[in-house]
């Protein structure tokens, strides 16, 4: 009667184990897709700024020749490349590494 | 001082470009925000029985903040030509209005079709995967609207 009583809490506790393990598994599953969103967003958003004073900066200096008016074109024109660039990347990510991580559930 | 402002640099020469400078970010920022609110709603309802869909439905989100740095890149621009009215010609302040309202509407436009097509699209990509493909061609022509807008308004600058 102990015993079976023994196994039967053993049980439970297996069970509870694994719904634990399988909360833990989901709660990592979602911080890594939280932190590869998170980066690629921060990517998007703050790249082409800095892009635009880089650029800005770096072309002043170098061609020093250049109009004021082209150095601000050259920048814009750089941070919006820069920007398709990642969000190119980003839409990749999404497609192929997104339908990996479902095949794995 | 009344006789450095002329009829080509009066004295509201200025106004202009400071007003095509807010309207390209004001206008671009409504856009971006609609197609935001919009799509978030769709993801919202669809991340209830398909949450591992999430890296793949914010898509439409990032595109319509791709709408609002358009229109803060074509601002920053045209900030940067401000000046006083002695130096800064009616003509330039004409050229930087259009440019602004130029890439404002046109990102208000492509903002709105991001957000309409973003909610459906994502509402769909759970049911039918198949849709994703779909959904990001229609994004991206949506996104080219507000991109020809930003062309037109760089070209517009540099005159």
């Amino acid at each position: 009667m102990s015993n079976k009583s023994k196994k039967a809490t053993s049980g439970a506790t297996d069970g509870g184990q694994q719904k634990l393990a399988k909360q833990r598994s989901h709660d990592y599953q979602d911080y890594s897709a939280f932190k590869v969103v998170l980066f690629y967003c921060s990517l998007i958003v703050f790249l082409p700024v800095v892009t635009f004073f880089v650029l800005k900066g770096f072309v002043l200096e170098r061609f020093f020749t250049m109009s004021d008016i082209k150095v601000n074109i050259a920048a814009a024109v750089g941070a919006v490349a820069a920007l398709h660039v990642s969000l190119g990347v980003y839409i990749y990510r999404a497609y192929f590494g997104g339908s990996k991580s479902s095949k794995e559930d | 001082m009344s006789t450095s402002t002329s009829a080509d640099n009066p004295i509201y020469g200025p106004f202009f470009g400071v007003m095509g400078a807010a309207s390209a970010i004001i206008f671009s920022a409504l856009g971006a925000a609609y197609g935001t609110a919009k799509s978030g709603t769709g993801i919202a309802a669809m991340s209830v029985m398909r949450p591992e869909l999430i890296m793949k439905s914010i898509i439409p989100v990032v595109m319509a903040g791709i709408i609002a740095i358009y229109g803060l890149v074509v601002a920053v621009l045209i900030a940067g030509q401000l000046d006083v009215p002695q130096n800064y010609s009616l003509y330039k302040g004409f050229i930087h209005l259009g440019a602004g309202l130029s890439v404002g509407f046109s990102g208000m436009a492509a903002g709105f079709a991001i957000g309409i097509v973003g909610d459906a699209g994502v509402r769909g990509t759970a049911q039918q995967p198949r849709l994703f493909v779909g959904m990001i061609l229609i994004l991206i022509f949506a996104e080219v609207l507000g991109l020809y807008g930003l062309i037109v308004a760089i070209y517009m600058y540099t005159k």
